[in-house]
């Protein structure tokens, strides 16, 4: 049996709820209707907001603290495909905790490296991130990650530019980590308008690429290495990659 | 004549790049309510140059006028090059627009020597004053002291930096003297050990402090250099060597020719030997002795190592303590890590190890899994060793070394 959901995280609850007390083993587990005939039979499961509630206090209650952590952060790699492993992975915890750390099962093992990639992305992007000067002092940035790693640039930059006002814009989830005076958090992003930047915006933009350009060395050039470091996807919004 | 800040810029980043010294982790929650900065734990890349280097800190000199004339440096007071001179104003100024751009983690800080070492020591505090009194900023600053300045100075510069650090440049006495006229052994280590011992006054936590060694411009082995280094470590007077291998700049008779190439894979391998010392538990003797003081250019050192020491060989990976594991060639600390983790919960074969991500290419030769060896495999010192040099070489192990063919240490 193949199941069906709408990709979201408390629907996901409920289907974990559906296949514990229906016992249901299902081959896969889709967030889309498939636009091909299948020769399976098709379940689609729907929110349910009792069977949700009950399953997210029973993960609360039972798992510990780093892997009921585990299980939000995959969610937050939303082009992934990780149902059928988180599923298998959150009925292990129900039969035992310990087995979440055994890297040996490799459903546990694709989840591990799932997260680390969710967090490695969330690293490389707190240096790549780049902030453009706004009419009032108000900075903005652009951004268009694979996974949704929002939540973690807030936490990063409200420490780091905590007396400043500023938006980072998840270009692809319609998303914005707001920081301001009135507002500190996530909001959708309804409608945008194309923002004016301040008057010394230029200048500091320009004194970056001469920065950049005048320290590399250009008798030890090696693109490949630096494309290692800083692979093209990560370049759209880079100051000193845009001309 | 007056420079627009463009050129200056320009001037002022080109004199400081040759500095290879870049890292800037620290404390994590160093920030306060209402300021601006913050440093990160693990430190943070936020470019990266054309030469593949992290780009992390504003790197530049605070000026490149010079009145020292040491051998193998760019701004020596006889070369003929623009010179140039930012204000401490301007320059905090620009470190300000640039972090909150998310440009920088923070300042790097160096300078040429303009009057006098003090009154280097004082613009440039002159610059840390106004950044961390004025604008309250706490991101990350690492200043160069300047050898020679007064005590006082180098105690204020303690207090406002996260990092400090003093280049000794060439591994012996010698070299320096012959070089570096206006230095000495002495004068370049005292402004380290004044530093330490400030902080130390002031927290049981020592400040980071690092150095930087200029490979191939003078005859040193790899082997003194090493044991400078870990003596270094050691006395836990640093944090971090950075080699730089030499790249010829000035014509001088003293130095080898401008025609010589920079010795990158010497750097490399010297890296790699560093890290061996910092991070994988040994000692510089293990890596390197009297009979072969060079590291090897065709083997990684800890391969190299392993290769003259195969009676310690094969190490049973479900037995043996993570020190064993770090000494396996081809397994880093995350594999060892990996391995301690998996191990608790079934006896690991070498399919496990494939399955967790952990390349064995190397390691087979060196490990047993439960008992067993990989059977077909060689086992003896010279088949180990030709068939690691006939593995495909790694993308990620500097790839211009083997598209150029620039390198090799010998002058």
């Amino acid at each position: 049996m193949l199941l069906l959901y709408d990709g979201s995280f408390e629907t996901f609850l409920t289907l974990v709820h559906e296949v514990y007390y229906k016992k249901i083993n299902p081959d896969g587990i889709l967030k889309k209707r498939p636009d091909m005939l299948v020769f399976d039979t098709l379940y689609e499961v729907r929110y349910d907001e009792a069977k949700s509630l009950a399953v997210y206090e029973a993960l609360q209650k039972k798992f510990a603290r780093e892997h009921f952590e585990r299980i939000l952060h995959i969610f937050m790699c939303d082009g992934a495909d990780f149902e059928s492993d988180l599923l298998h992975y959150i009925m292990l915890g129900f039969k035992s905790q310990k087995e979440l750390d055994n890297i040996t099962i490799a459903s546990v093992f694709r989840l591990h490296s799932l997260q680390k990639e969710l967090f490695r992305i969330a690293h490389k992007m707190s240096g790549f991130l780049r902030f453009s000067e706004l009419e009032e002092g108000m900075l903005y940035a652009k951004v268009d990650t694979k996974y949704s790693v929002l939540y973690f640039l807030g936490l990063h930059f409200s420490k780091r530019l905590n007396n400043q006002n500023y938006i980072i814009h998840d270009i692809q989830r319609d998303l914005a980590f707001v920081h301001t005076n009135a507002f500190k958090g996530i909001q959708k992003v309804a409608e945008f308008q194309i923002p004016r930047h301040s008057k010394e915006e230029q200048k500091f933009s320009r004194l970056w690429r001469t920065f950049f350009q005048s320290t590399s060395m250009q008798n030890k050039e090696n693109k490949k290495l630096q494309r290692q470091g800083v692979p093209l996807l990560y370049r759209a919004y880079m100051t000193e990659f845009i001309n | 004549m007056k420079k627009d800040i463009f050129t200056k810029m320009q001037i002022l980043s080109d004199s400081a790049k040759y500095d290879v010294s870049c890292s800037s982790s620290g404390s994590e929650n160093n920030y306060k309510t209402g300021e601006l900065g913050a440093a990160n734990s693990s430190g943070i890349c936020h470019t990266f140059t054309s030469d593949g280097r992290c780009v992390s800190l504003l790197k530049v000199l605070l000026t490149n006028f010079c009145i020292y004339d040491c051998a193998y440096c760019i701004n020596r007071v006889g070369n003929d090059i623009p010179r140039a001179a930012f204000s401490p104003r301007e320059l905090a100024d620009i470190t300000v627009h640039f972090y909150k751009r998310n440009y920088i983690e923070g300042l790097f800080l160096s300078s040429g020597i303009i009057q006098s070492e003090d009154h280097t020591m004082e613009l440039m505090l002159r610059t840390l004053r106004i950044l961390r009194h004025e604008y309250r900023f706490n991101g990350y600053i690492h200043v160069k002291l300047i050898p020679g300045s007064s005590p006082e100075l180098i105690e204020e510069a303690v207090g406002l930096a996260s990092r400090v650090s003093s280049n000794i440049e060439l591994p012996s006495d010698v070299s320096l003297r012959s070089l570096a006229p206006n230095k000495t052994k002495e004068k370049v280590l005292s402004p380290l050990k004044l530093a330490r011992n400030f902080s130390l006054e002031q927290t049981d936590k020592p400040i980071g402090m690092s150095t930087q060694l200029i490979v191939g411009a003078t005859p040193e082995s790899d082997m003194e250099i090493l044991r400078l280094s870990s003596a270094l470590y050691e006395k836990a007077l640093l944090k971090r060597v950075y080699y730089s291998a030499y790249i010829p700049i000035n014509d001088d008779k003293k130095l080898p020719s401008l025609m010589t190439k920079p010795p990158l894979l010497r750097e490399h391998r010297l890296y790699q030997a560093d890290w061996l010392l910092r991070f994988y538990g040994f000692s510089y003797d293990e890596i390197l002795n009297e009979a072969s003081p060079n590291l090897d250019e065709e083997l990684d050192p800890k391969s190299f190592w392993a290769l003259n020491n195969l009676h310690l060989f094969p190490v049973e990976i479900n037995s043996s303590s993570y020190e064993e594991l770090l000494r396996i060639p081809g397994i880093g600390v995350r594999g060892a890590k990996k391995i301690l983790q998996a191990r608790r919960f079934k006896k690991l074969k070498i399919e496990d190890l494939a399955a967790l991500r952990i390349s064995v290419k190397k390691a087979r030769y060196f490990i047993l899994c439960d008992g067993r060896m990989q059977k077909e495999l060689p086992h003896y010192g010279e088949h180990i060793r030709s068939a690691l040099l006939s593995l495909p070489k790694q993308k990620k192990e500097q790839p211009t070394l083997f598209d150029n063919g620039a390198f090799f240490g010998e002058f």
